[in-house]
């Protein structure tokens, strides 16, 4: 029980005058701390959200003058998004790419977890080398990747000999092997996140239940299944979901290298936003066209911390009385 | 049937001897209580009974068949862990089947079994709920139904009552007993507590640094420890233990310390002299009588049941006797009474703690 | 012995594994630094070039130092500053942490024993961190320059300085929950203001936590591209951007350059997660991980 917060910030209604000026001062200081926040927030974050907002409901083109005064087009904007069909496609290959790197990220870091999670020798070695991937600047790993894919590169070339065949598949210059490729880039990126979420899951599982079931006659098959990951599926969720949405933003990888090429093969929703708006400079289009992507992330993302917040409430649940300090109710 | 014998168990952990060369049996049926202090290898040996440790050597058999490469789930064994260990995120009532669909049993079959062994330990108003809202004793005997379901030969039983309270203890511990009597198997108890240890065991088996001290009967332990080490760990309160010497004589012996000197009864006529540990249980220091020694009171603790005195022996330790009832009271601190000791219950330990 | 019989096949089999993907996670890091030792000749050499001979140290000297005679005749490179983006990384990734953790670490304070904002609050937090910085990256364009904030370090900073936020407030917010209400009691019966037993008797406290936080978060500000991209023009680069300024005029990419320039840009990266890599996990636990 936090003694201090509870008496802190919920205190017993005295009549006193300490009582009151006790409640005053902590006012006081949380508003201390809170003002300088959401005044932060409100004076970089409204303006940007009310300037979006009048672009989209006003077309605006750099070369129209001042932006106060362009047209007021009503919902025009918004419906030219909506039916463009580049812009659907762009929203499907985000999500493509999105679903799959997040999927793969995470099969691939629970399988090492899982293999790591118990002490063996080199363990240490195994994991610096691990978590390396994530370390590297995602415009790193695109440079890289394209010295790596390279048709002539190392990577067909160590394939090719490894399985006899001639084996120089154009990786990122084929339009149906772009996106698959950069999903990739995208897992190795980002293996090591799922990786580290999934390792501090598993270690923080209490080990004696798990002996239970042992001694009970599980299998480990079967104590995977049922003890190990229903108590995971908090940090499952969370893994999928942080990366999921972070996945929805990648920007580094479909751009730097490829401007969303070859063609169209990687435009995804942030290079499309992108090429609309700096290089066709449609910035009404654009910013109607954020607006749309924001309230679908909105969405998602509200979506994602109720269900976040419904696993967090089920794990305090589990632990409200622990094993350790004696208790007197029989 | 299951008798459970342990041959030359040796283990080491990074270099640190946790069990050294151990071996003992224990019959079927029985109620063997592995007891010592932190760190004495009686968990590291039960859990190679379980098969969560393997030896480092030595031979863990059960029923004459050697276990050491049985999976713990191949043994037969059922246990219960300190820390009740409980599935949190199932109901008690699945707490408690688990075992049973570990063995495909069907689920009508289960449910009965379920409800029997829930009433058995009492908890079957509580089968509904998840572990987290039981109490510490209600989950504890989840943890004891969860095991008895699964009706296995043996059962271990890892300090289970040391994160309850001493009230809840001793119901728990009157529970096991209830529970062995009851079942009539073998149960191999592990625990830092001498109590619980004297109360439940059949036979005890003192641990050490990983290795048996004594095994015995609780009485064999109480009244004849091996050692200086035994003798002290059993007993509430425990031995009066005072350092001196031996002084020979022509026809006794005679024990001298800082605070008093006394003949010794005859049986140590041929003790060596030397430095050694005289060692005699309060409840055996009597108050007044031609003992010899005389001390002055440093304390009166009365208990209710009875008084304990605290004399003071020019050691460390205070030199207690015990008093019957609370008629002693009124004792003035500082008052030097007159002791003896019953001469039958007079031990002698020798200046490496060896019984003499 | 069919127990360690089994065992040791397993162990075996996971000796496989995780060595294959060892291989797979490091082979790239490899490359790129065998290829920033590699002379131009080497770059695009068929059969490829696994190991440099002879390894040299031309590409670093051009790219990072200047060194205009080893400056690729073939390759006409439209160059940058790398040490002048080195700079600015430096000075926008260190500051933008630095007033993250600070201003965090007082929030998580907040939170953590005055409650200023519910769990629920503390989860939308979280969105500031999700949207895609796309979608406010235009206006926010304009409205910088409005402010004369264009191109300049300070509104890299300061925005940088708000989508980590929820990240230093959140790790910050775990170390302080473990500390012992206690002290802060025995602070104030001793006559302590709340500033100070915040600033001298918290704070101090989780000192290492804090220095795990700023370097999880430094490299967050490190790395990233888009906003600087957008938010900048020529004043001011930071390293990502340099490196995708930096290619050829031809048709090939200088790779030999380019490796030179992504170590320098890494390394320093991979040397500090490597020190904090103990912390990692509590970046990303969010409560979900019980402790």
């Amino acid at each position: 029980m936090n003694v201090a917060a509870v008496s802190a910030a919920a205190l017993p209604l005295h009549a006193s005058s300490r009582g009151r000026s006790r409640e005053r001062a902590i006012r006081r200081f949380r508003w201390a701390i809170l003002g300088p926040f959401i005044a932060l927030l409100a004076f970089v974050l409204l303006p940007v959200l009310f300037l979006q907002l009048y672009f989209s409901f006003h077309q605006w083109t750099v070369y129209l003058g001042s932006w106060w005064e362009a047209e007021y087009v009503g919902l025009d904007l918004f419906r030219e998004v909506l039916s463009d069909p580049r812009f659907g496609w762009a929203i499907v290959r985000s999500l493509a790419f999105a679903a799959g790197s997040t999927i793969g990220c995470f099969l691939v870091g629970f399988a090492l977890a899982y293999l790591m999670h118990k002490p063996f020798s080199g363990q240490a070695l195994y994991y610096t080398i691990f978590i390396l991937p994530m370390l590297t600047v995602p415009v790193v790993v695109a440079y890289t990747a394209e010295m790596l894919l390279y048709q002539s590169g190392p990577i067909n070339d160590l394939i090719s000999r490894l399985t006899g065949i001639e084996f120089k598949p154009m990786w990122l210059t084929n339009p149906d092997l772009a996106l698959p490729t950069v999903m990739l880039l995208e897992i190795w990126n980002w293996v090591p996140f799922s990786f580290i979420i999934m390792l501090a899951g598993l270690s923080a599982l209490p080990k004696e239940p798990i002996e239970a079931a042992s001694i009970l006659g599980a299998s480990s098959w079967r104590i995977f299944w049922e003890v190990q990951l229903p108590l995971l599926r908090p940090v499952i969720l969370l893994a999928l979901v942080l990366r999921f949405l972070e996945a929805m933003a990648e920007f580094p990888k479909t751009w730097a290298l490829l401007q969303g090429g070859p063609g169209t093969a990687t435009e995804t929703v942030p290079v499309y936003i992108f090429l609309t708006t700096w290089q066709y400079f449609e910035i009404s289009k654009g910013a109607a066209m954020s607006y749309i992507v924001m309230l679908l992330m909105i969405v998602i993302v509200l979506l994602a911390i109720r269900l976040l917040r419904r696993e967090k409430r089920s794990l305090d649940a589990m632990h409200v009385s622990s094993p350790a300090g004696p208790e007197s109710a029989p | 049937m299951a008798r459970i014998e342990l041959v030359g168990l040796h283990k080491t952990f990074d270099g640190i001897i946790a069990v050294k060369n151990l071996s003992c049996a224990i019959e079927d049926g029985e109620f063997v209580v592995l007891v010592g202090p932190s760190g004495c290898g009686k968990t590291t040996t039960l859990r190679m009974i379980a098969g969560f440790e393997d030896p480092s050597a030595g031979e863990v058999r059960i029923d004459g068949r050697v276990v050491n490469d049985l999976e713990p789930r191949d043994r037969g064994l059922g246990m219960v862990f300190q820390t009740h260990a409980l599935f949190p995120h199932k109901t008690v009532e699945q707490n408690i089947e688990f075992g049973l669909r570990m063995k495909r049993i069907p689920a009508a079959e289960r449910a009965q079994r379920v409800r029997q062994v829930a009433d058995m330990v009492r908890i079957a108003h509580l089968l509904d709920k998840m572990p987290s809202q039981c109490s510490g004793g209600e989950a504890q005997r989840v943890a004891l139904a969860r095991t008895l379901v699964t009706q296995p030969t043996t059962f271990l039983l890892d300090e289970p009552l040391s994160s309850l309270d001493a009230k809840l203890r001793r119901e728990l511990r009157a529970e096991c007993d209830r529970l062995h009597q009851v079942l009539k198997r073998t149960f191999i108890y592990v625990t830092h507590d001498q109590e619980e240890a004297m109360t439940l065991a059949d036979r005890i088996i003192v641990m050490r640094s990983g290795e048996i001290i004594q095994i015995g009967s609780p009485m064999e332990i109480y009244s004849n420890p091996v050692n200086y080490f035994v003798a002290d760990f059993f007993g509430s309160p425990s031995m009066n233990l005072v350092a001196g010497e031996i002084v020979p004589g022509e026809e006794a012996a005679r024990f001298r310390c800082t605070a008093f000197e006394v003949a010794l009864p005859l049986r140590f006529k041929s003790a060596r002299a030397g430095a050694a540990t005289l060692g005699v249980r309060p409840e055996h220091v009597m108050l007044g009588g031609p003992g010899g020694i005389e001390l002055p009171v440093r304390l009166v603790e009365p208990l209710g049941r009875d008084t304990l005195i605290y004399f003071d022996a020019a050691c460390q330790r205070a030199f207690i006797a015990v008093s019957e009832g609370l008629g002693r009271t009124d004792i003035p601190i500082g008052a030097a009474l007159a002791l003896s000791l019953a001469p039958d219950r007079v031990y002698l330990f020798d200046a490496d703690g060896r019984r003499m | 012995m069919r127990r360690s019989h089994r065992r040791r096949i397993s162990a075996g089999a996971r000796y496989l594994v995780l060595s294959l993907w060892a291989i797979v996670a490091f082979f790239p890091i490899y490359w790129v630094i065998a290829t920033s030792f590699k002379p131009d000749t080497q770059w695009f050499a068929w059969p490829p070039v696994y190991f440099p001979h002879p390894p040299t140290l031309a590409n670093y000297l051009n790219v990072w130092f200047g060194a205009e005679e080893y400056a690729a005749t073939q390759y006409a490179i439209s160059s940058q500053k790398p040490l002048v983006s080195l700079l600015n990384s430096s000075i926008i990734a260190g500051a933008s942490t630095l007033l993250s953790v600070l201003f965090g670490s007082v929030l998580a304070y907040g939170v953590s024993r005055y409650r200023i904002l519910s769990e629920t609050r503390m989860f939308q937090l979280l969105i500031l961190r999700m949207i895609p910085p796309i979608v406010i990256v235009a206006p926010l364009s304009l409205y910088y320059s409005a402010l004369g904030l264009l191109d300049s370090r300070i509104g890299l900073i300061l925005i940088y300085f708000l989508t980590t936020l929820p990240y230093a407030v959140w790790m910050a917010k775990s170390f302080i929950d473990e500390v012992p209400r206690e002290l802060e009691q025995a602070a104030e019966i001793l006559g302590a203001s709340r500033w100070r037993t915040l600033f001298e008797i918290v704070l101090p406290l989780i000192r290492s936590g804090l220095v795990a936080t700023f370097l999880f978060i430094l490299i967050l500000t490190w790395s990233e591209y888009l906003l600087a991209l957008i938010l900048t023009k020529t004043d001011v680069t930071t390293l990502p951007i340099e490196l995708s300024k930096y290619q050829g005029t031809t048709e090939g990419r200088v790779y030999g350059r380019q490796a030179a320039l992504a170590v320098g840009i890494t390394i320093p990266l991979m040397i500090v997660g490597l020190i904090i890599r103990k912390h990692l996990a509590r970046g990303f636990s969010f409560g979900m991980v019980r402790r």
